[in-house]
């Protein structure tokens, strides 16, 4: 079965078209990312998966349910803001968000995510004196208490220092592993890569990339030349056969016409200079993100 | 959609422990009755110290044989008050009069007078002229500025005390005069012109089950007044402390982003009725508190006949509707806000149901089943307030059937305000960054 299935569904806030005529599925048990610039529409998305937001039309179906407004103990939700009650302290504050969403009590399972977000000697302290990671450390149990079997995440790791963006990723890929489906945004294109199963982009409330992530990149085709030269990008200005050059400062990016030779491109950069490394390669999420909402891009093709 | 109980109950919960073991509730519990008992206080330690100065007043006697019979009175009436009884302490102040003849030129000898009183040499002087003694009274007139029989005239403002003091005094010289005329013996006329003690009762009653007469109660200034104003200022207060917060709780959830936690685990209903039952617990609490308290002071002071026990389930049915009432739209108002300065601006409207009432109060309770009376009372907005203050007073007379519409029209006006609340909280809540116009609030209540 599905986890979550969009048939066409709009959104609009006043004059403004936040999600338009959207469909997607997202399989049972999988990572689903969306990627999209700020504003694109990702977030009322998955508000509207949890029933937060309700579409204008269309229709949003969680495990073949339409949920219509109702809670459900199955999802669990974390927003990119902190959601906290400041005072509490962290252990009630977590059994009483375990409980609103279960209706019942769920202390032990309380007790065993603190342990395992190593968040025991902070379980008596007001969530006020907590660092934002912590933060999101407890908020990220609000979300899992008690076991959803659908998690949504809005910005998990925005924020968040390498070390707790680790822990909380591994706590992720757990839960995947027990059979949760996950659906997460994020601006990090590494995260998308590694984490999720396929990746869906949004751009002006339109989806214009969904798949697996090489499905995704073999839409482009081995049009990326990874290069290390001495002297570095300023030998690269001019090359034939070359639309764009992206600069990562030890690397950089070529990309090439589309019908152009490589073997012509590795010939006119040994005329100007040491090539240390020469890989030709699919673009990657980023570059691909660039493309389609990037201030050169054209108007996105619209994937159904 | 339906809504889940525990859901609504748990938020209630949370909401009520956590007002509730503030310092600040703790605190303003036993505040609020401090700072009235305070004010009771304050009045009675400036009445037993009050202006005792001497004061001078001039008499300008037009009749010529007033001013004597003036001064006589108000002598009688100055050894008669100037001390208390009991303690002996002077209580009043002493006034001395002089008399002057009319000069030629009026104007003149009342200007050299008001400026004797500027100067603070005279309180206060009277002109009584030659029509005093007449038998018909000179015709009122507020808009005629051309002196009367008698004038008084002085610098003092506000509710003039001492002016109605020497009025009463004027009065009684001059019927003493005319008594006087009519040829009754001056050595009778203090008995003559003495006040009767007049005894007021309520209404006589027969028990229906053994048909025995019971005998009226005499009224009590306590009861008549006090008791009423104070059950309705009391149902007020806890009203107002029980959903004033709740606007600037609202905006300040909604402004922490707390409330896009919560929706994902309960519904924008069970969200805001939680909310709603947390502040009624806590009027419930107060008021109980004071209710409590105040009945066992009463009883303390020996007055716990005058507490109305047959007006407190009719209090708590109103606070409990005009809770709800207030605390939704306060919370669909708080939806709306952008900020909590937005809150603030608003904060007027939600006081309108409270203190509309309260500039009502002396109209209705000097005719407490007129028409007007009984038509603001039943008024769903104004209904809790004006119908406890009419049943509260003593023999209010007030029909049985018109608490229960009251109660009926409060009930659906509440629902109606829920409903309508729900639906503006619902969309409000998740905007940001803009405050909804009054018309898109309205859209939003009627359409949802």
């Amino acid at each position: 079965m599905d986890a979550v299935r969009i048939s066409n569904v709009t959104k609009a806030f006043g004059a403004v078209t936040a999600v338009d005529g959207l469909s997607l599925i997202v399989p049972e048990g999988s990572v689903y990312g969306f990627i999209g610039p700020n504003g694109s529409g990702k977030t009322t998305t998955m508000r509207m998966i949890s029933s937060i937001f309700y579409p204008d039309s269309g229709e949003v179906r969680v495990f073949g349910q339409q949920m219509l407004g109702a809670r459900s103990e199955l999802i669990g939700y974390l927003p990119e803001e902190r959601g906290l009650y400041r005072k509490m302290a962290v252990q009630p504050l977590l059994e009483f968000y375990g409980e609103l969403r279960s209706g019942r009590k769920v202390t032990a399972e309380v007790v065993n995510w603190i342990e395992k977000l190593d968040l025991a000697k902070w379980a008596s302290q007001k969530v006020q004196t907590l660092s934002k990671g912590m933060s999101q450390k407890v908020q990220f149990i609000a979300a899992v208490v008690p076991a959803p079997k659908l998690l949504i995440l809005d910005e998990p790791f925005s924020g968040l220092d390498p070390v707790s963006a680790d822990t909380l990723q591994s706590a992720i890929l757990d839960l995947r592993r027990g059979g949760v489906t996950v659906i997460l945004s994020t601006h990090d294109m590494q995260v998308a890569e590694n984490m999720c199963d396929r990746i869906c982009m949004i751009f002006r409330g339109k989806k214009v990339l969904d798949g697996t992530l090489e499905s995704i990149q073999d839409q482009y085709g081995n049009d990326t030349i990874r290069v290390a030269a001495e002297g570095g990008a300023r030998f690269l200005d001019g090359l034939p056969d070359v639309e764009r050059v992206r600069d990562l400062g030890q690397v950089q990016e070529l990309r090439m016409a589309r019908g152009c030779d490589p073997q012509q491109v590795l010939r006119a950069l040994v005329d100007r200079t040491r090539v240390t490394s020469f890989s030709i390669m699919k673009p990657s999420l980023h570059d691909i993100f660039v493309r389609i909402a990037g201030p050169e891009a054209g108007e996105a093709q619209i994937v159904q | 959609m339906s809504s889940n109980p525990h859901r609504i109950l748990l938020i209630a919960k949370r909401d009520y422990l956590a007002t509730i073991r503030t310092k600040a509730f703790i605190i303003g519990l036993m505040v609020a009755p401090l700072l009235f008992g305070g004010g009771f206080l304050g009045i009675a330690l400036m009445q037993s110290k009050p202006d005792i100065k001497e004061r001078r007043i001039v008499i300008i006697d037009g009749a010529g044989e007033v001013a004597a019979a003036v001064i006589q009175a108000a002598q009688e009436r100055n050894a008669k008050e100037l001390f208390d009884k009991t303690s002996h302490r002077q209580v009043q102040p002493r006034y001395v009069f002089e008399t002057l003849p009319p000069a030629a030129d009026p104007q003149v000898q009342r200007l050299a007078l008001s400026e004797r009183v500027r100067r603070q040499q005279l309180f206060a002087f009277v002109e009584i002229g030659p029509a005093a003694l007449q038998a018909a009274p000179h015709a009122a007139n507020d808009k005629d500025s051309t002196p009367g029989p008698v004038s008084t005239y002085s610098n003092e403002g506000g509710f003039d005390e001492a002016g109605r003091w020497l009025s009463g005094s004027i009065d009684d010289g001059i019927r003493r005069v005319r008594l006087a005329q009519l040829g009754v013996d001056p050595s009778r006329l203090s008995d003559a012109l003495a006040g009767v003690k007049i005894d007021r009762f309520g209404l006589v009653s027969r028990d229906p089950k053994t048909g025995e007469i019971h005998e009226a109660s005499k009224k009590n200034d306590v009861a008549e007044f006090a008791v009423p104003f104070g059950i309705m200022l009391l149902l007020g207060m806890i009203v107002m402390i029980g959903s004033s917060p709740m606007l600037s709780a609202v905006t300040e959830d909604k402004a922490q982003r707390l409330v896009e936690m919560l929706l994902g685990m309960a519904t924008p209903f069970e969200l805001m009725m939680g909310k709603v039952l947390g502040a009624l617990g806590t009027s419930l609490t107060s008021s109980s508190f004071y209710i409590i308290g105040g009945t066992l002071a009463l009883e303390g002071m020996g007055l716990a006949g005058v507490v109305p026990f047959r007006v407190f389930p009719w209090f708590y049915a109103y606070l409990i509707a005009d809770v709800i009432f207030l605390c939704s739209f306060a919370a669909a108002l708080g939806a709306g806000c952008g900020s909590p300065q937005d809150a603030q601006q608003l904060a007027i409207l939600l006081l309108a149901p409270v203190m509309i009432p309260y500039f009502l109060i002396t109209f209705v309770m000097q005719q407490p089943n007129g028409a007007i009376s009984t038509a603001l009372s039943l008024f769903p907005p104004f209904t809790p307030m004006l119908m406890v203050l009419r049943q509260a007073m003593p023999g209010g007379g007030v029909p049985a059937w018109q608490p229960w519409v009251g109660l009926l029209g409060v009930l659906a006006f509440t629902l109606v305000m829920v409903v309508a609340a729900a639906r503006i909280f619902r969309v409000a809540i998740l905007v940001q960054g803009k405050t909804p116009k009054m018309g898109e609030l309205v859209r939003w209540a009627v359409r949802g």
